[in-house]
């Protein structure tokens, strides 16, 4: 009975951690390449949620490829807001600048797709929801298998173009020493674009994925872009390896929580791990970066 | 004799700090052209403005006869200007191979290229051959320069500038460094040396330029220089002179 508890939520947690990860990448991303906070990324993930539903109600292709609707919807949004917004700004060579831009870009959407949306929260039902396959008394919906297979390879997507692709290559070291990846005939503004463009795809798609679980309002984004942040910081900033790890982390807690003491108590057990983990590592959970070069 | 690179009245600063006024030099296609000056002269200051990293209050670099001075880094890397910089600056969490990989960036599309030019790069520095996994990071100083020039030539660029290549490394290593520097100049790039060690520069290059507080203040064959009393005084020390 407990085995199966504790394997019943170990799924739910990676489901949970997966997502986490999508919307945690993006901003691990845009922080390695720019060592900038984007605080309006919780808005692309509210955007990705209603795409996805928009997309589902009114065309009725289905799940699935409203999930590739929101994905592409995010890539679109990140490509004009960095190009109309932030990159302008950036050229004025003030840091604070693009930082708080951020925060305003943030407000503008919340309030666009309020204007649009309205404050009563979507019920987002899927064709997958109420289909469960059982196995040895634990319970996964069709829902959560596309869940972990659309993440699990998208993941393994963006690690081997990271790793094994010229561009991939490329975009790690603008993110470890900008000037000199100029040097090489690397154009910085290009990857900062492409890094805009995959952060809010992820963020699009994470959303698409999330909503029947979010209470989905236009603010939905807020409650998972804090923890977000918490999985970023415990990954040690900017690193993809440790953001993927420290993801289902915070999942598998937030589900061994519900189970076993009160989903009241998630943040603060989250924030404790956070906190602990500044005290022991703050370089984070897999610490390689960020030393200086000499 | 056709110029490859040509400054002309160069005037630099940052921000409101003016550190270089009224630069002017030029190096021939095929030359080693040395810079040398005390600490903060401005020949760091100098060769980032010519990759591109600094943009000048006034005056124009042209490269291969063409004007460049608008042109940000990437695009005059293009066009075959490289910079090993002051620092080596190699990208500490990339590995070797990836490092030298970036190097060629330019010629990404073209694979048999960039293999070739790699074992090149191998075979005149084996030491990173070995290394080829490890991370940049993990390297010593001098494998760091190794890997910092090696990537330069990643691009075979026509002009190579090198910001104190011999700076902290050991006799021995200063004394390949400089040989591997003269090879790749007779096999055709040419080199733009900044160096503290006057007595290395003058005799790599063969001509040169001294710097002093941001001005040009001697310049020509590096023969003449070495007999200037001023160069003597400041940088090759009297003792030299005396015996
Ligand atoms: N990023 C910077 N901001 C402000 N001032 C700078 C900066 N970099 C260099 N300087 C100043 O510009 C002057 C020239 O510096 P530069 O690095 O070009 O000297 P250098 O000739 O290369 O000296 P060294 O031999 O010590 O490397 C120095 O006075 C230095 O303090
Ligand atoms: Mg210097």
């Amino acid at each position: 009975m407990t085995t199966t508890i504790v394997l019943q939520q170990a799924i739910n947690g990676i489901v949970l951690g997966s997502l986490y990860v999508l919307v945690a990448l993006g901003l691990t991303l845009i922080y390695g390449v720019l060592v900038q906070i984007n605080f309006a990324h919780a808005d692309f993930v509210t955007l990705g949620a209603f795409a996805a539903y928009f997309f589902m109600h009114l065309v009725g292709l289905g799940y699935i490829p409203s999930i590739a609707v929101a994905l592409i919807v995010g890539a679109a949004m990140g490509w004009l807001i960095n190009a109309s917004i932030f990159t302008p700004l950036r050229r004025k060579n003030n840091e604070l600048l693009p930082l708080i831009a951020t925060i305003g870009v943030s407000v503008m959407m919340q309030n666009l797709m309020l204007a649009w949306f309205g404050p009563i929260p979507y019920a987002f039902e899927t064709e997958f929801s109420r289909h469960v396959i059982r196995f040895a008394g634990i319970f996964v919906s069709w829902q959560n298998v596309i869940i972990i297979v659309v993440s699990a390879l998208t993941i393994a997507l963006l690690y081997v173009f990271m790793k094994f692709t010229f561009l991939g290559k490329a975009l790690r070291a603008v993110s470890q020493d900008r000037e000199t990846a100029g040097l090489m005939g690397i154009n910085p503004n290009f990857l900062i674009m492409l890094t805009f463009v995959i952060a809010s795809a992820l963020a699009g798609m994470g959303g698409a994925m999330l909503a029947p679980v979010l209470v989905l309002t236009p603010f939905a984004g807020t409650s998972v872009i804090v923890k977000a942040f918490a999985i970023v910081i415990i990954g040690g900033f900017g690193n993809v390896e440790g953001t993927i790890l420290a993801g289902l982390i915070v999942g598998l807690i937030e589900s061994y929580t519900t189970q076993f003491l009160n989903p009241g108590l998630i943040d603060i057990v989250v924030f404790a791990l956070l906190l602990l983990m500044l005290a022991i590592r703050p370089t984070g959970l897999i610490s390689e970066r960020r030393e200086e070069n000499v | 004799m056709s110029a490859l690179l040509e400054i002309a009245g160069l005037e630099l600063a940052y921000g409101q700090v003016a550190v270089c006024r009224n630069i002017s030099l030029r190096l021939d296609r095929g030359e080693i052209v040395a810079l040398i000056g005390a600490n903060g002269a401005g020949k760091s200051t100098t060769l980032r403005a010519i990759a591109g990293l600094l943009s000048p209050r006034r005056g124009t670099i042209a490269f291969g006869g063409r004007d460049v001075t608008a042109l940000p880094s990437y695009e005059r890397s293009k066009l075959g200007i490289a910079l090993v910089p002051e620092g080596r600056r190699v990208f500490p969490f990339l590995t070797v191979r990836e490092n030298l990989e970036l190097g060629g960036f330019n010629s990404r599309k073209d694979p048999s290229t960039l293999k070739r030019r790699m074992e090149r790069v191998f075979a005149m520095f084996p030491r990173l051959s070995e290394r080829s996994s490890q991370n940049a990071g993990t390297l010593s100083g001098g494998e760091q320069q190794m890997l910092a020039l090696g990537r330069a030539m990643m691009s075979e660029p026509q002009l190579l500038c090198l910001d104190e290549p011999s700076l902290g490394l050991a006799p021995i290593i200063v004394h390949d460094i400089f040989q591997t520097i003269r090879a790749i100049n007779a096999a055709g790039t040419s080199i733009l040396l900044v160096e503290q060690n006057a007595r290395h520069a003058f005799e790599t290059a063969q001509r040169g330029y001294v710097l002093q507080t941001g001005s040009v203040i001697a310049s020509g064959s590096c023969a003449t220089l070495k007999r200037d009393p001023r160069v003597q005084e400041a940088y090759l020390g009297r003792t030299a002179t005396r015996r």
